[in-house]
């Protein structure tokens, strides 16, 4: 029993509330106050702002702080009370939710601080930063989660509690993205409920144990109904991961968020998905009862289709966001192919690209609210020669861009290298060599998309080159990019103790 | 404690009722005092009874020889009762504001209390016979409440009513014969009274009296075939709507559901038959049709209604598992629902009653002007979706855990069909929501000026069943052991 | 032998002769007489009903003294003298509360007519429950067809003379066919005393002689009578002659003229034929099909009817079905449920056209559906009987329509293969029923869009019309007794059925 697991759950849903509470406050008395005017959209005053800014720092530093002090100090577990009888909402760190709760706290920190500045541009920084940080608990509670049941309360808190950030900025569009968002989030749920049911009457518990607990007894003779539920988990998980067919909502909810929130959510929200698919196939349902099945091949499928996809759709996108979005969507599937392996070698693989990949599509995502933020423009043909502009922002744009192709020394490569290797290495027929094509096909593809803009931004030809003060952005804005670009760099060149750590999980799950 | 405890929590509303329209009030208040303080005392003279409960049946008068109409107490209906009993006064305390501007309502809070009245007689009903009997008479009593404005549109929705009414108790008058032949007794006993040896080999018989007779309770449930009656029943007043439309008298088709399938013809009779395919079956059509109409009705009262529907059709998927695991979800679903329901017809009220506006796209920017009211909705609407930490979670899971261990491959269409339910519920709810909060930049707050919530006593009640979503969603253990001794009896 | 044993005697004859004397006084005497006469004869068939439940059995009383086959036998077990009484309440009520119809409705110089036709009706009536004799019968039957159509055309206009026309028609038909039966019978048998012939027709049955003959005799009287009581598809005299004629009339005609017919049918059954042969023949068979087509369809007949007389004479083609259903289950339940039936539909037809005419009262004497809009409010009393009238037809606890509804559906469970059938048509018809009576009392607590005192309508207070209102209320009264204490009666009847073997 370690009640400081709650810590870092309450100190930022308990701050983020008490935000959203006195922005709604302030909401209901201006509409008392003038009737008759416009009442959305009113900035807090400069002296408030500074309030608010220190309080969410203070609030997402120490969270992060203390997040990732408890779970590098040991295993830990507590039951928080008991929602039905045999169905406790417990949380007990492990290895993968050490590992997760890192990259959260990190990639959120980062977001957080660059949103103090780039959420003048957008405004309601009290309701921003209020679900935010309620956001950030969420997430810490999600990646702490010790059973399957405490695992989807906080999925679908995290749901409802992000679609605030979605629809920031309140126009039709947003709001009918973030609505997408939400129903496609509560079909996934949903579907991922409803296996599981099946899986808590089959399985001895829901707890989380590396190697699964499915009852074999029980499951004799229903294993059909099993594998369609456990083909039903994956598709719903895999609608908050953005992996076909239920990737839809993702290029429209993303471009519409605040650039920070866009960052966190392809960084971070969507690992989520990642993460409830790792816990339902490694820790309930056993990879043995999956391998050879037709789940694993449909699921192979569909990550290989999604993969493709995604990256054709982002290659024909002028829209810099929605690309990176539909990056996302392909990117994410990389991972999710990893974990349909079912070999130690791929998890390894998709566990290293769930790190790289979160902190390199934060950091594609800061440096397009940065072009957002500084010029306004949106579409990608209109960033030739902002490398004249914003060199810095520019490179590490192009350090991101190199780790996410997979070039080496850049993260990205030793992924595609283990998810590669784990993919020859798995008894999956036809797939062995198909999905490393399809790997490499897409990899072309992801230096299709983000190269250019890489290149026409350093070398935009002749006829623009005599514009060229200097831009770059504001000190809170380039440290968080600089950072997490760093990240995705230093972590493909040592990424030694980091493999280690991923092959211990990989090999306790198989 | 004494028998007859039995029959004055029936009476006494139904007396206390009556003489509403005859007492010499001297304003409105001396009304509203006389009113709550007869459904307080009536409430608290049940919860007494549930604490003590009396152990011997009390026979009120005789129909013919065997035909009585008597009261016991047993578990299922002290969940009924305790249900209605803690409604009720919360209900009325909201109704006074309610009715404020209403011309005719001491007619109104007549048959609105002696409902009921009648409604605790379905729930201490201790044969089939009382039970029908009560049964009819809510059918007959609400009838005037659905009348009330008696516009063209309520006169019209009050006809569809009845018709549905009566036709649902003429098949489930079938039913009641039939126990009435071919029971050992008429009384409800857990598991059955049907005599195997009359019944022979008529099984086939007994099959298709019982859905016959499913068919003619779930009336009140609004199962289809049978439901568009509930949504135009939405015309009535919005304290009717909500406690009777969405409580009291649909639950009390659920209830003589259970009764029937548990206590009359017996569970293992019917289990496996061709019978309980054909009734889930039509609860699986109904969970998935109500909350498509839902979706398409743009009536903020109709869209809760049809909801309803659908919810319904979630107890009665739990009755028709015909386990005791399945009585369990459905009790837990009729008594969250109802706090769930009611709570949001209840919002649904308040709005209508400041600003008189009913349709859903009328309803953009009001979280900001309604806040409480909102905010109070769309927990209620997390809940009926079923967001774990709120009740509908709780009867949900349990629903689902008695479908997936009864094993058919039908009630495994029905987990589906509840899950398809629930997104399409957050469809239709969240949505309402989205909308009040989130108008759009561009929307021109002058047009909903001087929209203010209402008073304390529509947002007690309001605030009263939110907290209740909470804490049966968060600790619904002493209420689920309740239930469990309730079917532990099977 | 008692004094009380000749009272059944007394009461025809007395009813008999107060008709003639009627025809030489003036309206107003004529009325007082006639209802002296009617309440004279309730309290005699009280005072008989109190000795046979005394004596606990039956007993025969010779005409005369002359023992058979010359003489003429009268009979009185529980159920003669229970209908004897009922027969009485219900035609006094219906007397007193179509009062003020009969003046405004009967030309002046006819009023006493009215009156000597009442009375003989009513010692038909009388006749067709005690009699053993069934030539008695045939004659008394053929007494109250032509009082019943002086009953129908005496308020003059165009319709009801045609309506008078046609029953008389049909009637004399029904007629027709039953004296052909009774000549059959008497052909084969050589008797006329209903005890006699049962004798007759045991032998014969038993030997298997005339088989055919004997069943054909059984058809025609069956149908004859079914004629006479409007079992669809021979009920198109009904709805005019309900529908058009003085408030008494109608009611009267609906509650107890059809009804005296069925209670003969029912001493045809057991005291003529017995029962078990009925039983064995196929033209049960036939009146179960017939009665529950009647049900259904008059039923939809009065879902589509926008005249609220109409509506509820064609209630009735549903009701007489309801009761020959239960003649065709073929079991002593199923009879003793019709029996039930034809008290409880008295009590309720009667109720319903006091209760409509008062509405149409409220109504400016419109009988049109749209025109009784909100006459519940303006005439409350006849608001509320109509309103228990329409609940005990629908067959709502507490009303004497349920108890019906139950028994039939009882003495249906416990037949084999007529038993889905007669459970899905009596909960169609229920449906049926409540369609046009609910949509009628929700049409009467409507509120008129027009002003009320602008059009036709008027107020009408509990005591602007004294009698109707006491008719109503009792009517309401007898209603509830039925519904809520059933059982003693039911008792009655089934002893009285049994003393029929």
């Amino acid at each position: 029993m370690d009640k400081w697991i709650l810590f870092p759950i309450l100190l930022p849903v308990i701050a983020g509330s008490g935000l959203l509470s006195s922005a709604f406050l302030e909401y209901v008395r201006a509409a008392k106050r003038h009737g008759n005017g416009k009442t959305a959209g009113f900035a807090p005053s400069e002296g408030n702002l500074k309030r608010i800014h220190i309080l969410t720092g203070t609030v997402l530093v120490l969270t992060a702080v203390s997040a990732a002090g408890l779970a590098w100090t040991g295993d830990r577990s507590l039951i928080v009370f008991h929602l039905m009888k045999d169905i406790p909402i417990c949380f007990r760190i492990d290895d993968v939710g050490r590992l997760f709760v890192t990259i959260v706290s990190v990639v959120w920190v980062a977001a957080g601080i660059y949103s103090f500045i780039y959420m003048k541009h957008e405004g309601e920084e009290k309701r921003y930063f209020g679900s935010y940080l309620i956001v950030f608990g969420i997430l810490v509670a999600l990646d702490f989660s010790g059973n399957l049941v405490t695992m989807y309360f906080f999925y679908e808190l995290m749901t409802l509690a992000s679609v605030p950030l979605v629809l920031h900025n309140g126009s039709r569009e947003a709001i009918m993205a973030a609505l997408k968002y939400l129903f496609y989030s509560m079909c996934g749920a949903y579907l991922g409920l409803f296996g599981i049911f099946f899986l808590y009457r089959y399985c001895d518990t829901l707890t989380f144990t590396a190697g699964g607990t499915l009852n074999r007894i029980l499951a004799q003779g229903n294993r059909e109904i099993l594998l369609a539920a456990v083909f039903v988990m994956l598709i719903g998980f895999g609608a908050k991961a953005g992996m076909f067919p239920l990737h839809a909502w993702l290029p429209a909810a993303h471009p519409v968020a605040p650039a920070p929130a866009s960052a966190a959510l392809s960084g971070i929200i969507v690992k989520s998905g990642v993460l409830a698919i790792i816990r339902v196939v490694y820790y309930i349902v056993g990879t043995d009862f999956i391998r050879g099945t037709w789940v694993q091949t449909a699921w192979i499928v569909l990550t290989l289709i999604t993969i493709f996809m995604g990256s054709m759709l982002a290659y024909g996108e002028p829209v810099f966001k929605k690309r990176l979005a539909y990056s996302t969507v392909s990117q994410i599937s990389y991972v999710l192919f990893g974990l349909a392996l079912l070999t130690p070698t791929a998890m390894e693989g998709a566990l290293l690209h769930t790190v790289f990949h979160a902190f390199v599509k934060c950091a594609l995502f800061l440096t397009a609210g940065i072009f957002i933020f500084q010029t306004g423009k949106t579409r990608v043909e209109e960033y030739r020669g902002i490398g004249r502009k914003m060199p810095v922002t520019l490179w590490c744009y192009t350090f991101a861009s190199l780790a996410l192709i997979g070039i080496p020394p850049a993260s990205g490569f030793i992924s595609k290298w283990y998810l590669a290797e784990g993919a020859l290495q798995a008894e999956v027929g036809i797939f062995r060599w198909i999905g490393p094509v399809i790997l490499l096909l897409s990899a072309l593809l992801t230096a299709g998309y983000l190269l250019p803009v890489a290149m026409n931004g350093f070398f935009p030809g002749k006829e623009l080159r005599e514009e060229a003060d200097k831009q770059e952005p504001h000190a809170a804005m380039l440290i968080p990019l600089i950072v997490l670009a760093a990240l995705a760099l230093v972590l493909g060149i040592w990424p030694n103790p980091l493999i280690e750590y991923v092959r211990r999980i990989a090999v306790a799950v198989m | 404690m004494n028998k007859m405890i039995m029959m004055i929590v029936v009476l006494l509303p139904m007396l206390s009722g009556v003489l509403i329209p005859l007492l010499p009030f001297r304003n409105r208040r001396q009304m509203m005092i006389y009113i709550e303080t007869a459904v307080l005392l009536n409430t608290i003279l049940v919860f007494l009874m549930l604490a003590n409960p009396p152990q011997n049946a009390l026979v009120l008068f005789k129909f013919t020889g065997n035909l009585s109409v008597s009261f016991r107490l047993d578990g299922l209906g002290r969940i009924f009762a305790g249900l209605i009993s803690a409604l009720w006064p919360l209900s009325v305390l909201y109704s006074f504001e309610y009715m404020k501007h209403e011309k005719h309502e001491k007619y109104f809070f007549m048959f609105y209390t002696i409902t009921y009245g009648v409604t605790l007689g379905v729930a201490l009903a201790e044969d089939i016979v009382t039970m029908y009997f009560f049964f009819e008479m809510l059918s007959l009593i609400t009838l005037p409440l659905i009348m009330y404005t008696l516009t063209r549109e309520a006169i019209h929705a009050s006809r569809t009513y009845f018709y549905y009414m009566t036709g649902g108790a003429a098949f489930a008058f079938i039913g009641m014969i039939f126990i009435l032949s071919y029971g050992t007794t008429s009384n409800f006993v857990p598991g059955g009274v049907i005599d195997l040896a009359k019944v022979g080999d008529k099984t086939n018989l007994l099959l298709i009296i019982y859905v016959l007779c499913f068919c003619g309770f779930s009336v009140k449930t609004a199962m289809w075939p049978f439901s568009s009656w509930l949504p135009k029943a939405g015309v009535a007043p919005t304290p009717v709507t909500a406690l009777l439309h969405a409580v009291a008298v649909v639950n009390t088709g659920a209830f003589t559901l259970m009764r029937v399938t548990y206590y009359s013809f017996g569970t293992e009779l019917l289990r496996g038959t061709w019978a309980q395919k054909a009734v889930m079956t039509l609860v699986i059509i109904t969970i998935v049709y109500g909350c498509s109409r839902a979706l398409k009705e743009t009536h903020i009262k109709r869209r809760l209604a049809w909801s309803t529907v659908s919810n319904l059709s979630y107890i009665l998927f739990g009755v028709v598992l015909m386990s005791p695991l399945g009585l369990t979800g459905a009790l837990s679903h009729m008594v969250f629902h109802s706090v769930m329901k009611i709570c949001s017809f209840f919002c649904a009220g308040a709005v209508m009653y400041q600003t008189g506006r009913t349709y859903i796209y009328e309803l953009d920017g009001f979280g900001h002007k309604m806040p409480k009211v909102f905010v109070l909705f769309t927990i209620s609407g997390m809940a009926l979706m079923g967001v774990p930490g709120l009740c509908g979670f709780v009867s949900k899971w349990n629903l689902v855990k008695a479908a997936v261990a009864s094993r058919m491959p039908l009630a495994y269409v029905g987990v589906a069909a509840l899950l398809i339910s629930a997104l399409l519920t957050a469809i239709y709810m969240l949505s309402i929501s989205v909308r009040a909060f989130f108008p759009g930049k561009q929307f021109d707050y002058g047009t909903i000026r001087g929209v203010k919530d209402p008073n304390w006593m529509m947002i007690l009640p309001l605030t009263v069943f939110a907290v209740a979503m909470f804490c049966f969603g968060l600790h619904p253990a002493p209420l689920l052991e309740l239930f469990r001794q309730v079917v532990s009896v099977f | 032998m008692e004094f009380v044993q000749n009272f059944p005697f007394m009461t025809i004859i007395l009813s008999l002769f107060s008709g003639p004397l009627s025809s030489v006084l003036d309206g107003k005497k004529a009325k007082r007489l006639n209802l002296a006469v009617i309440s004279l004869i309730g309290m005699m068939s009280a005072a008989v009903l109190g000795y046979v439940l005394k004596t606990g059995e039956p007993y025969v009383y010779l005409m005369g003294h002359f023992p058979a086959p010359w003489g003429n036998e009268i009979r009185v077990g529980y159920l003669e003298a229970f209908m004897a009484l009922f027969f009485c309440v219900i035609m006094l009520l219906c007397m007193i509360g179509g009062a003020k119809e009969r003046e405004n409705q009967i030309e002046e110089t006819k009023q006493n007519l009215y009156y000597v036709m009442v009375n003989l009706l009513l010692s038909s009536l009388l006749a067709l429950v005690y009699t053993n004799d069934l030539f008695t019968a045939y004659v008394f039957v053929e007494i109250n067809t032509i009082s019943a159509c002086g009953l129908i055309m005496i308020r003059q206009n165009g319709r009801t003379i045609e309506a008078a026309t046609r029953y008389m028609i049909m009637s004399l038909l029904g007629s027709g066919l039953l004296l052909l039966g009774i000549c059959f019978l008497y052909d084969l048998t050589g008797q006329l005393l209903m005890s006699n012939i049962q004798e007759a027709v045991r032998t014969l049955y038993e030997t298997g002689a005339y088989h055919i003959p004997l069943l054909v005799s059984l058809g025609l009287m069956s149908v004859g009578l079914a004629i006479k009581s409007a079992l669809y598809p021979f009920h198109a005299w009904l709805p005019d002659a309900y529908g058009y004629s003085t408030l008494s009339s109608a009611a009267i005609l609906s509650s107890l003229v059809s009804k005296g017919y069925i209670i003969l049918l029912i001493k045809i059954f057991y005291r003529v034929i017995g029962f078990d042969i009925v039983r064995d023949s196929k033209v049960i068979h036939v009146l179960f099909v017939f009665g529950i087509a009647g049900m259904i369809m008059g039923s939809l007949s009065a879902i589509r009817e926008d005249n609220i007389r109409r509506m509820i004479a064609f209630s009735s083609v549903a009701q007489i079905g309801y009761i020959y259903m239960g003649f065709g289950l073929g079991t002593p339940a199923g009879v003793l449920a019709s029996i039930y039936h034809v008290v409880s539909h008295a009590a309720t037809k009667s109720l319903l056209f006091t209760a409509a005419s008062g509405l149409t009262d409220a109504s400016g004497g419109s009988v049109r559906y749209a025109d009784l809009t909100g006459a519940g409010y303006r005439n409350k009393l006849a608001g509320v009987a109509f309103t228990a009238g329409s609940l005990s037809m629908v067959g709502f606890p507490m009303f004497s329509g349920f108890i019906s509804k139950l028994l039939f559906a009882q003495a249906a469970v416990g037949h084999t293969y007529k038993m889905l059938p007669t459970l899905i048509a009596l909960a169609i018809s229920t449906i049926l029923n409540a369609v046009y009576f609910m949509k009628t009392v929700i049409r009467i607590y409507t509120p008129m869009r027009v002003p009320e005192d602008s059009g036709k309508a008027c107020r009408i207070g509990i005591l602007d019309q004294p009698q109707k209102s006491l008719a109503l209320v009792c009517f309401i009264i007898l209603n509830l007794l039925l519904g809520l204490s059933s059982e003693p009666l039911i008792q009655l009847l089934q002893n009285g059925l049994e003393m029929f073997h």
